[in-house]
């Protein structure tokens, strides 16, 4: 039975099952890990080598210039770059979690590589300090290091985005540390990284942070450590002892959860995680894997091998192959184990018999009838731990067939697993070489599985993922235009414009402003301009416009946005960068930007607005910024009060006069300003005279009252000659003041002096709203309208004369109205009822 | 009484706008304890607080009160964090005044995005009381921008209006900055609510300077179920309203005392008995606003604005508004009435033009210039230069119905005692049958007008088909009305608003209306925010 041979590669260790299936033979030629440092990020990433410089090596037909070289994990070259630094010895490189390479030098340079072998500017310095001391050995994790230096003071970058160097406390150490390990500061207490070291004939662990030095594990350790390393989850440390004992201890090293024998006290080269059952420790030739308990599992090699620890295992690189160690995934054990009688096993024998037209197959699914559904669910499972197309294939056959029998389970668990097996397998492909395990994808996430594509230039794959799992494809379709525009350096923009459209247009709403500024990055500022004149958002638009120079186009496209925030960006803009002339020009062609312009100045720039009006020639625009200012003077006591006919602000004004005169549309401004200075000149004639504070700044019609009120009626007559006041409006301003000083006497004269050209109506009122009826009714009797008297009668509550009066004019809706007026009247009602009934039948009347 | 209008029963979920506002309004002034609010002017703070927030609507000229402020803290050697929230958003030409002021490293900048305040349960403003004056005078577009976004973002809850009619200048350039927003950032039609059937109406308040004379301090609103049932009529029905209320009040409490009653019947007679002070301050209202109606100079006044809307007698108008002016009496009520008259008139004659703002800047001062200036520019009080077409449009619209009669109104013209407001009797026809048939008229009025259909998808082809699905008058299935977005950019008055909700509640009517405005306004108010003195 097939299921016999794939159990048989399995070895045991305690109670569980491990495997470790062959990823990769690597693709690389001449690549002896002895003689290099190599650096191999998680997640299945890329690998670093780099000949060894502390080590002295034979060359063999190769130039002494070392190379820095970049494989994917099937050994694929990705790319290499000539190593030329200066800072000394390389120390050690990693990769962070965003996939860039840092290599740490012995002065404490940090050079940052992309997955192109292009250097990221710029270098990183570790600090004074470690240029001073040098760099000894470093430790990396995710996105920071941990540096000692040869005098034995730490520091650390705690995130390459942010890339500061800080001290961490002096463990004070005379010697060289044994032993280093970072817990990383998303798993301290204090949110700061954790160095332990293990130090030469002290059975402790130093515990190094920024603020302080703990020593931990006293008492419990019987002697120094010569290896160290952290879980991943940052909660257990295995040791390795001076005498040849595997330690597991909690991190904080308050317990000694597993103690075991060695076969050697030698420490091992490598120490490491496999998962969070078992540890590896790698001799020379040997692999140990140590479990909780039971014998330890032996693997032999005869070529130096590299430990890449993942979350599920470990991958083990060699010369020629890379191979994934991992525990065998439960639902695997329960098919393939030898003998298994699992529900899951029977479904998958069941299909064998099925596929070789087997009445067993038939027998088999009714014996497993009423767990049918685990079964399935356990087929799915393994077959998403499978790196192995075919057994993937098999195992979902058996889960497909097992789920025709079976009513009640999900029906699109199979189709899901289908297409994460696709991924996987489209990316495991040597080509890419990400050999990413199932619970490492989930890990990971699809979307930084894609970032990682699209980074390795692999756009196509990229968005075709992102097509078949139903993800935003903007990401990627961004950063091919954008590395399109890098690498075309000879395609002409109106070609590479097409083929960049061509293919933008399959995203909607993305960013053309973005990849116009990157070809004004690159130095294409046309094809800059080209592309931004199809992002049809405005605010991405008009600023990326202004940055490649076109402003005029800017101003348009703002413009037309309809986004005044926009329009005053433009603006400002050109005003910085343009002589006025140049400015005023180009904003007086534009309503929207000038009106905008003028809004502001307005505000703030008052005089750089009269320039702009006279470089305009809308003089009156600037009679009347004149004009406005004449009144500032009122608001500064200081300059108005005190000096002679108010002078300057007269001067103004007249200033504002003669250039309204200068248009023959502004002549009734121009007669208003002449007048106004005029009204000044006399108002401030009658407060000397008066000794009066009270004229300057009242209107023409205020100061004639004032004056009869005052009793000056040679003034008001002289105001009103001066101004040509007409005759209607002279009675009613000195009928309004004789009133307002209840001069009754001197009113009637003037009612008598001629007849009134507007009646009698302006004394009715006065006399009304001054609320004296006896002066009212003298001249009730000469209003010529018998309507009008009807009405004021009423008004001073006179029922029978306004009734007589209403009679008078015929006016049936007058009555109406009147007797609304007197609703409350009982009395009143009816007249004006018995009165309107006549109205309504004249010949009775 | 709430102080704030209930929305509970507004067609779309206004109350999730409100929410909205006022949570982000909390995370502004969150964790602050003692706060004290002060209305943003040029004199100095004087308090103890060390921080201080600028809630500030995003005008350049605001600017400097805020500068000034600080710079008299500075002089005065006082340390505070200042904060400045602008309202809406951010601009450039606000952060330049503080840059030109060096005060923007000195303050932190956030943005408070309110653009809509729920009025009524029918009712949204933008509260740009400005608008109009900006865009006519100043030529700053700003509020269109304000708008189209505040529909836009009442799209994004509501789905798109698939349906959109504008008419006048401001109205269609707002159309087009929502086409553009809707093809920059597009609303997807999917997952909404149940617009489907909207439409738009947009239009600049061209003729709205008359209204009744409320004039409220009290809050009125929705909440207030006898407001609710008092508010859109006519002034003269209110009165004779409230006295059949309070005396079919006064009849019960006397059957109450004179006969037994059964325990229902005296709850019922409880309940009634809780409205009484609604009634109470109702009638006092009224009272209060009666003696304002029934003065000769109202009444004058209603009659004067409707011998101008007749525009039969020129003579008498020119008369009537040259006396007011002799008289000096208040320069809003003149202008008003000249406002009136120049618009029907298209002009007034350059004799009379230059006659009439002499005798202005005479009574009321030459600081006036001005304010002159802004009504010429904004084309409200001009110079004749072509004929009227006034009376055609008044014919043609119906806009003055004889014997209306305002107790039991059968047409809109009832708001106004006989005028039937222009802009509303526009919205009629739009909804009634669009624009077409009206479309001569329409060219008699000022600017251009529009009339458009939209998708959620227009911008993308390949769903080109779906767009054209939503054809026709229907009902939405679940039997509501479908919705009519109204909106007016300038302002609208409280009767434009009575005469919509009275259509609203005609039988036969098919649609529900939201109306949305940059301010309530009045014949006062609007006339006000053209008046500029120079002093």
């Amino acid at each position: 039975m097939a299921n016999v041979s794939v159990a048989a590669e399995w070895q045991l260790l305690y109670n569980r099952y491990y495997r470790k299936p062959e990823l990769y033979p690597m693709r690389w030629k001449h690549v002896d890990l002895a003689r290099h440092k190599v650096a191999a990020a998680p997640f299945g990433g890329p690998v670093a080598v780099i000949r060894d410089d502390s080590k002295i090596v034979q060359l063999h037909a190769e130039s002494a210039l070392r190379k820095l070289r970049l494989f994917n994990s099937a050994g694929h070259p990705l790319a290499d770059a000539v190593w030329r630094h200066p800072g000394g010895r390389l120390i050690g490189m990693s990769w962070t979690d965003d996939l860039t390479l840092v290599c740490v030098v012995q002065d404490g340079t940090i050079y940052r590589y992309d997955l192109h072998a292009q250097l990221v500017e710029p270098n990183i310095s570790m600090g004074k300090e470690c240029f001073e001391q040098n760099v000894a050995d470093c430790v990396f994790w995710g996105n920071g290091v941990v540096c000692i230096t040869e005098q034995n003071q730490l520091f650390c970058i705690p995130d390459f985005r942010n890339p500061k160097p800080v001290p961490l406390a002096d463990p004070m150490i005379e010697e060289p540390p044994r032993c280093i390990a970072v817990i990383e500061p998303q798993y301290t207490m204090s949110g700061n990284v954790e160095v332990l070291l293990g130090v030469a004939d002290d059975p402790v662990v130093l515990v190094v942070e920024e603020d302080g030095v703990q020593r931990l594990g006293e008492g419990l350790l019987r002697g120094p450590l010569q290896k160290m390393v952290v879980s991943r989850d940052g909660k257990w440390l295995a040791s390795f002892t001076h005498d040849g004992r595997l330690l597991v201890t909690t991190s904080d090293l308050t317990g000694i959860i597993i103690e075991r024998e060695c076969e050697s006290s030698l420490p091992p080269e490598q120490i490491a995680w496999c998962g969070m059952d078992a540890v590896l420790l790698y001799w020379d030739d040997m692999l140990l894997m140590m479990g909780p308990d039971g014998d330890p599992v032996h693997y032999f090699y005869d070529e130096p091998i590299i430990l890449i620890p993942e979350c599920d295992g470990v991958r083990i690189l060699s010369n020629t192959s890379m191979e994934f160690l991992q525990r065998v995934p439960d639902s695997t054990v329960s098919i393939f184990t030898i003998g298994s009688t699992s529900p899951a096993a029977l479904l998958y024998d069941a299909l064998d018999h099925f596929d070789r037209r087997s009445a067993k197959a038939d027998e088999n699914l009714r014996l497993i009838k009423p767990s049918l559904p685990e079964a399935v669910e356990a087929c799915v499972d393994a077959s998403g731990h499978e790196f192995d197309v075919s057994r993937q294939r098999t195992l979902l056959r058996a889960a497909s067939y097992g789920q025709a029998f079976c009513s009640n389970f999900q029906r699109d668990r199979i189709q899901e697993m289908c297409k994460i097996l696709r991924v996987l397998n489209a990316v495991r492909s040597p080509e890419i070489g990400i050999p990413l395990s199932i619970q490492q994808y989930k890990l990971l996430s699809p979307s930084v599985l894609i970032g990682r594509l699209i980074n390795a230039h692999r756009h196509l794959l990229a968005l075709r993922i992102s097509e078949y799992l139903g993800m935003n494809q903007e990401v990627v379709i961004m950063h091919w235009a954008c590395s399109k525009i890098t690498a075309s350096l000879s395609i002409p923009d109106a070609t590479l414009l097409d083929i960049l459209l061509d293919k933008l247009k399959l995203c909607k709403g993305i960013s053309y402003a973005a990849v116009a500024a990157h070809a004004d990055k690159n130095g294409r500022r046309k094809l800059a301009a080209m592309l931004v004149d199809h992002e049809p958002r405005s605010s991405k638009q008009v600023p990326l416009l202004l940055s490649i120079g076109e402003e005029d186009t800017a101003l348009m496209k703002a413009t037309e946005s309809g986004d005044i925030d926009l329009v005053y960006l433009v603006l400002f803009h050109i005003w910085q960068k343009r002589q006025s002339l140049e400015f005023f020009g180009t904003i007086q062609a534009r309503p929207l930007a000038r009106d905008l312009f003028i809004t502001y100045a307005r505000c703030y720039k008052h005089e750089y607005l009269k320039d702009f009006f006279l470089s305009t020639g809308q003089l009156q625009d600037v009679a009347f910024l004149l004009w406005k200012e004449s009144w500032e003077f009122v608001k500064n006591p200081m300059a108005s009060k005190g000096s002679p006919l108010h002078g300057p602000r007269i001067k103004l004004i007249e200033k504002a006069q003669s250039l309204f005169a200068e248009t023959k549309e502004h002549v009734f401004e121009s007669k208003a300003a002449e007048e106004h200075a005029k009204l000044l000149r006399i108002q401030h004639e009658l407060e000397v005279t008066t000794k009066q504070a009270i004229f300057v700044d009242s209107s023409i019609s205020d100061t004639i009252r004032t004056c009869i009120v005052l009793g000056n009626h040679r003034a008001a007559m002289r105001v009103k000659t001066e101004f040509k006041v007409s005759e209607k409006r002279w009675y009613w301003l000195k009928v309004f003041a004789l009133a307002t000083i209840k001069d009754w006497v001197a009113l009637e004269k003037f009612s008598k002096e001629k007849r009134p050209p507007i009646g009698y109506r302006p004394f009715v009122e006065a006399c009304i709203e001054a609320d004296e009826k006896a002066e009212a009714i003298k001249y009730i009797p000469k209003l010529a309208d018998p309507r009008e008297r009807a009405e004021s009668y009423a008004r001073i509550g006179l029922v029978k004369e306004a009734a007589d009066a209403a009679s008078q004019a015929k006016d049936g809706e007058l009555l109406g109205r009147l007797k609304l007026t007197f609703a409350q009247n009982a009395a009143a009602s009816s007249i004006f009822d018995t009165l309107r009934d006549r109205l309504s039948f004249p010949g009775a009347s | 009484m709430a102080q704030i209008p209930n929305l509970d029963n507004a067609p779309i979920n206004l109350i999730s706008i409100r929410e909205q506002s006022q949570k982000e309004l909390i995370n502004i002034l969150k964790n602050e304890h003692g706060v004290e609010l002060r209305h943003l002017s040029a004199d100095h703070i004087q308090t103890d607080c060390t921080k201080v927030v600028y809630l500030v609507r995003s005008q350049p000229n605001l600017m400097r009160h805020i500068c000034s402020n600080i710079h008299h803290d500075e002089s005065k050697g006082l340390q505070r964090e200042y904060h400045v929230y602008f309202v809406p958003r951010r601009t450039v030409v606000c952060e330049k005044v503080l840059e030109e002021e060096k005060l923007h490293n000195m303050v932190t900048i956030g943005e408070y995005p309110l653009y809509i305040v729920p009025m009524d349960e029918d009712v949204l403003s933008f509260e740009l009381d400005l608008a109009y004056k900006e865009c006519q005078v100043d030529g700053d577009t700003s509020s269109l921008w304000h708008i189209a976004k505040a529909i836009h973002k009442l799209e994004f809850s509501f789905g798109v209006i698939p349906n959109l009619r504008a008419k006048g200048k401001a109205s269609v350039r707002v159309a087009d900055i929502l086409n553009r927003m809707q093809a920059e950032e597009p609303v997807n039609s999917s997952d909404f609510l149940n617009i489907k059937n909207g439409s738009i109406e947009l239009d600049a308040s061209i003729m709205g300077l008359q209204q009744e004379g409320k004039k409220t301090k009290v809050p009125l609103n929705s909440s207030d179920k006898l407001f609710k049932e008092i508010r859109d009529l006519n002034f003269e029905v209110v009165v004779q309203i409230l006295r059949q209320k309070a005396t079919s009040m006064k009849q019960d409490y006397t059957e109450m005392t004179t006969t037994s009653q059964s325990v229902s019947e005296l709850k019922d007679f409880v309940k009634k008995l809780n409205s009484l002070p609604e009634i109470t301050r109702h009638i006092n209202l009224a009272q209060h606003l009666t003696t304002f109606t029934s003065k000769p100079s109202f009444m004058g006044q209603l009659d004067m604005e409707h011998t101008i809307v007749e525009s039969q007698s020129y003579d008498i108008c020119f008369d009537y508004i040259e006396e007011l002016i002799h008289k000096q009496e208040p320069l809003t009520t003149v202008l008003r009435l000249l406002i009136l008259f120049s618009v029907t008139n298209s002009g007034l004659p350059k004799k009379h033009f230059d006659y009439l703002r002499r005798e202005l800047l005479h009574s009321y001062g030459f600081e006036h210039i001005t304010t002159l200036n802004n009504l010429e520019k904004a084309g409200l009080f001009k110079k004749q230069e072509s004929r009227s077409n006034w009376l055609t449009i008044k014919r043609a619209l119906q806009l003055v119905v004889e014997d209306t009669d305002t107790a039991n109104p059968n047409d809109i013209s009832y708001v106004f005692s006989g005028y039937a407001p222009l802009s509303i009797r526009l919205i009629q026809h739009a909804i009634r049958s669009g624009w077409r048939p009206v479309e001569e008229i329409l060219k008699l009025l000022p600017g251009p007008h529009l009339e458009t259909k939209r998708g959620a998808f227009s911008n993308s082809p390949s769903f080109d088909s779906l767009s054209g699905v939503s054809t026709g008058i229907a009902k939405v299935p679940d039997g509501r009305r479908a919705l009519v977005l109204v909106v007016f950019v300038g302002g609208v008055t409280f009767a434009e608003i009575s005469a919509l909700r009275f259509l609203c509640s005609q039988e036969g009517m098919a649609y529900d209306l939201i109306i949305a405005t940059t301010k309530i306004v009045n014949g006062q108010t609007l006339v006000e925010t053209f008046m500029e003195k120079l002093g």
